[in-house]
């Protein structure tokens, strides 16, 4: 407790600054808490829908049971206080760290012991059961049987994948190609693109009804993938190319120097260069031939075709009466992949309004 | 190695004219500069020696032959770029041994060369790394090593000190010099920067708006520019320009005259280097009005009845003070036709 003779701060001034580092501590501290405030309150409308969906397709009985949703709001909304307060009031990185693992598994064990006798995995049976009809209330309004779930999902991957081939090829050649030649037209091109990005699709929806009817692309799923490749490629196009943009002539030109081709250069060299915008591309792509709803209504009749939307779609509509526990199982099944890619290549996507490729 | 030659090679970007018509010859494992301030068609003539440009007119010939048509790929130039340019997703390695990969070199052979290649510049321990990972002077030596790693017959370099600091422009000033010799390839630099050329060039190719001025050592563009363009653009400080008027066998320059060596009549313009001022001595006189010292020098601003004229002197302590009036004489001089700018030979201003 002794004070080192060689402190040079008298007592008076000590007290001064201790006094003004503790302001400064709890202003620190108040505006700390306020941002957990507001960010807490204001995910919550983001996060209880999920919640409610992800709950109920776990735990209700042909109709919606928020039981178990109450039930874990009760247990996770304190510890997301109780975690805040954490946050705020201790400084210590490790000790920080020990308490939030042991919040974090007391809240998890919290949950699983008031919840636990309500769960149950009978609304996944869609993924296993061939003809779901068969177990729903009586007969189905759709006709006798419905398709197999996986049928639904894999004509939702073909046409989400082919499609994000195709915008994926097309916008990166178109967009090289807007970003490196002069040509006749270019700017009206470019003014074009935006127009066509900026028009909305759904007027639309008749004369491409026509279109296919005459082609013959009717109910199926090349006529839907060709139809969103078109709708998509104006705004990937514009995309492709801003990426093109950043990437420097120098190194086309030392390639060309070096012994390659102008198109060994471009996949040898540039292509490279721009490969979180093929990502970010490739992503929204995927992502809005996923989600698809308004043209798959529209253009597909046979239950052959369905997609997952339209197979959630007709679940929801059984004039039998919905059950909501199974459609929010097939909901969340639904979302599952969108999300997991999501989460894969956010770090490309948050990228891709900067465009840029330093690093 | 090769000789290589421009006839009436031209490039014109629809009405713009980037280069005139321009005659030239480059001898085998010469190093030639191009000089020139930014916008002259220095880079745009070297572009088309690499084959990246098309010539708009006349023909580009490399060892005799006609090689407007060969395709860049095909004719075995290593360029280094200002930025660099290597491939930021190779490793060192790999952008050293791109070239080879469009050649049929095996590749144990490829790697050899490669190691070869980086050992010249110095670069062999960062082989694994990204080029983000290296500091400007090494990323240099890295695209030298991919220019010189498929023996070219023509190393083209644009602009490749102007992106470092200046103690390493210094060093890689004299080991690009000195590779160049140690390997003989024919080697164009382009540049801006007149120490660059005077120093590593064997000849330097004045350029100005699309046009050689003049092609000649770096004593003749110092000592014998050609037009008032090559004078002001060579010689730091600046070679000081007077107006004046030539007649019989005298020269008006502001409110002074001076007996003029040579003939040259009507208006003219008195080039004096500021070195060639020597204060102290002569018939002139003149106040100093400023003073920078320099350590090595110092250079004083003078006004006189010919007008301002800078003058250098040697010596880290200044030897005049500011507000001082004293005489001073030209040492030497030339003389430019004012309105056609060049230079008219065996003319003199002479200032005892």
């Amino acid at each position: 407790m002794d004070a080192s003779p060689t402190t040079l701060a008298a007592p008076a001034q000590r007290e001064y600054w201790d006094r003004l580092a503790a302001k400064g501590r709890s202003r620190r501290r108040a505006t700390t808490a306020f941002l957990y405030a507001v960010l807490v309150l204001g995910s919550l409308p983001i996060v209880v829908p999920y919640l409610w969906l992800f709950t109920v397709s776990v735990s209700g009985r042909t109709g919606a049971t928020t039981v178990v949703l109450w039930r874990t709001l009760a247990i996770l909304l304190p510890a997301l206080l109780a975690w805040s307060i954490l946050r705020v009031t201790i400084a210590d990185a490790k000790r920080l760290m020990r308490l939030e693992l042991a919040l974090g598994v007391v809240t998890l064990i919290a949950i699983a012991v008031i919840t636990g006798p309500y769960l149950h995995a009978q609304n996944w049976r869609f993924l296993w059961n061939k003809n779901i009809a068969d177990d729903l209330k009586g007969a189905s309004g759709v006709g006798g049987t419905y398709p197999s779930v996986w049928s639904a999902f894999a004509n939702s991957l073909i046409l989400a994948v082919v499609q994000m081939m195709l915008v994926v090829t097309v916008a990166t050649l178109a967009g090289y190609y807007l970003s490196r030649f002069d040509f006749r037209g270019r700017a009206g091109y470019l003014r074009g693109l935006l127009i066509l990005h900026a028009f909305p699709a759904m007027t639309l929806i008749i004369p491409i009804f026509l279109l296919m009817h005459w082609i013959g692309l009717l109910d199926t799923l090349t006529g839907v993938i060709l139809v969103i490749v078109a709708l998509e490629l104006p705004f990937a196009i514009f995309v492709m190319k801003g990426f093109f943009d950043a990437v420097p002539w120098d190194i086309e030109m030392s390639a060309l120097t070096d012994g390659a081709t102008r198109r060994q250069a471009f996949f040898l060299v540039v292509l490279p260069q721009v490969k979180v915008g093929l990502i970010a591309v490739g992503v929204f792509a995927f992502l809005r031939g996923w989600e698809e709803y308004v043209f798959v209504r529209t253009l597909l009749f046979e239950k052959a075709n369905w997609t997952m939307s339209l197979y959630l779609y007709w679940m929801y509509e059984d004039v039998m009466g919905t059950d909501y526990a199974l459609v929010s199982a097939i909901g969340v099944f639904y979302v599952l992949p969108s999300v997991i890619l999501y989460t894969a290549c956010q770090k490309y996507l948050t990228q891709m309004t900067v465009g840029g490729i330093k690093g | 190695m090769a000789r290589i030659e421009l006839r009436a090679t031209s490039k014109t970007w629809d009405d713009v004219v980037a280069v005139e018509p321009t005659d030239l010859v480059i001898g085998d494992g010469e190093f030639v500069a191009i000089l020139g301030p930014s916008g002259c068609g220095k880079s745009t003539t070297l572009f088309m020696l690499a084959g990246l440009y098309a010539p708009s007119g006349g023909d580009i010939l490399f060892d005799g032959a006609a090689v407007n048509e060969v395709e860049a790929r095909d004719r075995n130039v290593g360029i280094v770029f200002q930025s660099y340019a290597l491939y930021p997703h190779m490793t060192v390695r790999d952008n050293i041994l791109f070239p080879l990969r469009f050649k049929d070199v095996p590749r144990e052979e490829a790697l050899k060369r490669a190691n070869a290649a980086a050992d010249l510049v110095q670069v062999r321990e960062y082989m694994e790394r990204k080029p983000s990972q290296l500091s400007g002077g090494q990323q240099q030596r890295v695209a030298l090593a991919r220019a010189l790693v498929k023996e070219p017959q023509l190393l083209l370099l644009d602009e490749p000190l102007s992106n470092l600091d200046a103690s390493l422009r210094l060093t890689m000033r004299s080991e690009i010099r000195n590779l160049q010799r140690k390997l003989g390839v024919t080697t164009v630099l382009v540049t801006h920067d007149q120490i660059e050329a005077t120093t590593m060039a064997d000849r330097i190719i004045c350029m100005s708006r699309g046009r050689i001025e003049q092609v000649g050592t770096a004593e003749d563009l110092y000592h014998r520019p050609d037009s008032l363009f090559v004078a002001s653009f060579i010689g730091s400080p600046p070679i000081n320009l007077l107006q004046a008027n030539a007649a019989g066998g005298q020269l008006a320059v502001g409110d002074g005259r001076l007996p003029l060596d040579g003939r040259a009549d009507g208006k003219v313009t008195l080039g004096v280097r500021p070195e060639s001022v020597v204060l102290g001595e002569g018939s002139l006189q003149g106040r100093i009005d400023d003073l920078e010292p320099h350590g090595r020098e110092t250079i004083y601003h003078l006004t006189t009845p010919l007008g301002g004229v800078r003058a250098l002197e040697a010596g880290a302590v200044a030897r005049h003070k500011l507000g001082d009036t004293l005489p001073f004489r030209f040492a030497d001089s030339l003389v430019f036709s004012t309105d056609s700018g060049r230079r008219i030979d065996g003319a003199r201003a002479i200032a005892a």
